[in-house]
């Protein structure tokens, strides 16, 4: 007879107090299925799905990962999820970062059980004729290709592994052709000429070999360890008590994801039938404008309301540096194939989730880019003269 | 397929998670039944369905469960009473509706407000009601306050108040049907009761304004605890008979070479949906009450669209070049209401109570359907028809006189 294993809490970092309004249903379920004649093998952990609305019930045996990259925000929160599964996870990485680092918030017993789990593989994913041996050689069930750009550079996964179960891709929302329907769903028309085509054509090569493929297309992804200036560039200035300056007028739209609810849903299409073969935005429930980000990011972070400057871009010519760190038009996705298909939801509202960022990495403190206020005093300046 | 809905998707008035309804038809069958399917149909009539599209959970295939017998019911010819504006945006809704449901064997009896020979019934969709009396509907005229008297001794299952924006209008319509055993009853509110913010789209739950008048009606209907019970919150609609201009307001600019003034960026976002989907949505709620019941949905298509976006789509289905000049109405001391036909800041709710819940989808296609909204304009002459631009040359001569300075 079965052993059942009881709902498992599936964030390592962060304890979302979590209404379960389904709980008194999955009890008496549980019990009716003591009785059922299910061949689960005694190896196998038989996990209770919860997703919000649908009732599933997965057999998910262990299984040898490999995740490519994994050591700087995605799969670092990916890795963890994996490994406190039971699968066995290797990282494949040049080595340039820590293998394993502490997350804040994490208990010392929580990192070491996890670092003692932990596999590397050690290469330069660039060198495919490496990539191809090694992989070959050590085999692996499935592979979650995060950081890959480049159809190329997953030629040579494919070819070494032959019999991969399923490979997990992370794209891009920024294949989507931008339109003035919005948002962009997963069937909408892509962008050819798009700064990720690599992506696209990733997709397309996954497509034409044949492989069972998954691909996830974030929009913008937060939280602690974002290597991106997304909120951090909102967060620098406000601490320095600066003026916030916004492209045009902040009311484009865009949308921002938290790592930990991306992470999730990489964990739940894994030998999730209904995900093969297809594609699903990844990001949070709602969109917000520039202007409101600016504010949901003092929120978030105990900050007054910021001073917003807005001006032209077509002012300014700020040579090769960035002066905003989002593209200046709306931009955005329905994640509605992803929580209808997969029960997946984001369980980070945008405050709360900006709150996490700060309070478990920025606000601490620690930081990726230095702030570089050089672009806004050439806007401030400019503005200042405008209005003596 | 009537899974629960998400919890944060839940309005105030939270309801039990529903059971699939035994009998029930998949999504995608279920909105094209009426059409195809007798309602005698054995598949119907069998409590012993296939149960392909339960849940896994055991909890609804045991056969001793007795909801079988309630759920059948759902499918039988319903007796419908659509309460219906006699002007605005708004009013085509009910036309759509009728029509759809006679199409799918319902009786329907459209309760038009004021009078059968007001000026008023001289524009669409009331110039058009006969394909209702065609279709074997009744159409009356009347005070939805004496609905009572003016239907006499009908009877109704179902009522739509797609009229009243305020308790004083809605109040003895649903007071009524509440006595007249009616039991489901249907109300069109309106997506602008949204509290704004800076997060969209505005979604089910969300929090709307402690005073608009809708926000009453809802609060009042909910009270009457009818057996089922629905709100829709409805932002514009474009479609044939429709008594508002929509897309025809850019059209006339158009097709006479005028340009075609923009309050703002023109980045705003705005949902325009065809009208057949806000009459597909009510359908659906009218053949699974169980579902629909103490429910929100907005009834929107699931696209918005941007101002500008908008203007580029009628040009592009007119065929013709457009030129757009942004203006701010405040600096010219313009009101946009009277100069725009929307909203001028972000206005967008999306349908998802509607896709969850009802299984629901939308088929609104912007780009195509203007294309026939625009045939229809001409074959009516409106690109030929004498137009005065007062406001439009108002903003022009103020943002001349703007640059010169």
């Amino acid at each position: 007879m079965a052993k059942l294993v009881a709902v498992q809490q599936l964030q390592p970092c962060h304890h979302v107090p979590r209404v379960s309004p389904g709980s008194s249903l999955l009890h008496s379920s549980l019990s009716e299925f003591n009785g059922t004649a299910l061949n689960i093998s005694v190896q196998k952990k038989r996990k209770v799905w919860q997703p919000k609305g649908a009732l599933q019930v997965k057999a998910s045996s262990a299984k040898k990962i490999l995740i490519m990259g994994g050591t700087r925000f995605i799969g670092v929160f990916l890795s963890r999820l994996l490994v406190k599964d039971g699968h066995q996870v290797t990282l494949f990485t040049r080595g340039k970062a820590p293998i394993t680092q502490q997350l804040p918030g994490e208990s010392d017993q929580e990192y070491a059980e996890f670092s003692s789990k932990i596999l590397h593989l050690k290469g330069d994913r660039q060198d495919f004729e490496f990539v191809k041996t090694s992989l070959a050689a050590k085999g692996f069930d499935v592979v979650y290709d995060i950081n890959g750009r480049e159809g190329v550079e997953v030629e040579p996964i494919l070819d070494a592994l032959p019999k991969l179960e399923q490979f997990i891709y992370c794209s891009s929302a920024g294949v989507y052709l931008k339109s003035d329907l919005l948002p962009h769903f997963e069937a909408d028309a892509v962008d050819p000429k798009s700064r990720h085509k690599g992506k696209l054509e990733t997709e397309r090569l996954l497509d034409s070999r044949g492989v069972n493929w998954t691909s996830l297309r974030p929009v913008y992804i937060y939280g602690p360890l974002n290597y991106n200036p997304v909120e951090e560039w909102f967060f620098h200035r406000l601490k320095a008590g600066r003026p916030i300056p916004i492209p045009n007028n902040g009311v484009q739209i865009t949308q921002l994801g938290h790592v930990k609810d991306l992470a999730r849903a990489f964990v739940m299409v894994l030998g999730n039938s209904k995900a093969s073969k297809q594609v699903y935005n990844i990001s949070g429930s709602k969109y917000v404008t520039f202007d409101g980000l600016a504010r949901a990011c003092a929120k978030a972070a105990g900050f007054p309301e910021p001073e917003i400057v807005h001006y032209n871009p077509k002012e300014f010519d700020f040579g090769k540096k960035k002066a905003f760190p989002f593209r200046d038009q709306h931009f955005f996705a329905s994640i509605e194939k992803a929580t209808r298909d997969l029960g997946w939801n984001p369980e980070f509202g945008l405050i709360d989730g900006l709150a996490d960022s700060y309070n478990l990495d920025f606000g601490r403190g620690t930081y990726r880019k230095p702030a570089d206020f050089s672009t806004d005093d050439m806007i401030l300046g400019k503005s200042l003269v405008l209005q003596s | 397929m009537a899974t629960a809905a998400v919890s944060s998707l839940l309005p105030l008035h939270s309801s039990r998670r529903t059971p699939p309804i035994a009998g029930a038809l998949p999504s995608s069958l279920a909105r094209r039944s009426f059409s195809l399917l007798p309602i005698s149909s054995p598949f119907l009539s069998s409590p012993f369905t296939s149960p392909s599209f339960y849940p896994t959970s055991k909890r609804f295939s045991s056969p001793s469960s007795n909801f079988y017998v309630k759920a059948v019911a759902q499918e039988e010819k319903k007796k419908v009473l659509v309460v219906n504006t006699n002007s605005g945006g708004h009013a085509v809704i009910g036309f759509y509706f009728a029509r759809q449901l006679l199409g799918s064997g319902h009786e329907v009896t459209v309760l038009t407000v004021g009078e059968e020979s007001s000026d008023k019934m001289k524009k669409p969709p009331f110039t058009r009601f006969s394909e209702l009396v065609s279709a074997g509907g009744r159409t009356v005229w009347g005070d939805p306050a004496e609905v009572g008297k003016i239907v006499g001794t009908a009877t109704f299952d179902v009522v739509l108040d797609n009229n009243g924006k305020d308790l004083d209008a809605v109040k003895p319509v649903a007071d009524w049907a509440k006595s007249a055993g009616v039991k489901q009853f249907l109300y069109i509110s309106s997506a602008g009761i949204y509290k704004t913010g800076d997060e969209v789209p505005h979604v089910e739950g969300d929090p709307v304004k402690d005073d608009a008048s809708h926000v009453f009606v809802e609060k009042y209907i909910a009270d009457l605890s009818f057996s089922s019970w629905a709100i829709f919150r409805p932002q514009y609609m474009t479609g044939s008979g429709n008594n508002k201009d929509c897309e025809e307001w850019f059209f006339d600019r158009i097709v006479r070479n005028r340009p075609v003034p923009i309050p703002g960026s023109g980045m705003q976002l705005t949902n325009i949906a065809h009208v057949r989907d806000l009459s597909s949505m009510l359908s659906l709620a009218v053949e699974k009450p169980l579902a629909a019941n103490g429910k929100i949905f907005n009834c929107v298509s699931d696209r918005a669209v941007t101002l500008d976006g908008m203007a580029k789509l009628c040009a592009k289905a007119a065929g013709r070049e457009l030129k757009t000049v942004h203006y701010d109405p405040k600096a010219l001391g313009i009101d946009s209401r009277k100069a725009f036909p929307f909203r001028i800041m972000h206005f967008y709710a999306e349908p998802r109570a509607a896709k969850e819940i009802l299984g629901w989808t939308s088929t609104t296609n912007l780009p195509e359907d203007l294309k026939e909204r625009f045939d229809e304009y001409v074959s009516i002459g409106r690109d030929k028809k004498q137009m005065q631009f007062d406001i439009d040359d108002k903003i022009l001569e103020s943002l001349k006189a703007m640059v010169t300075v």
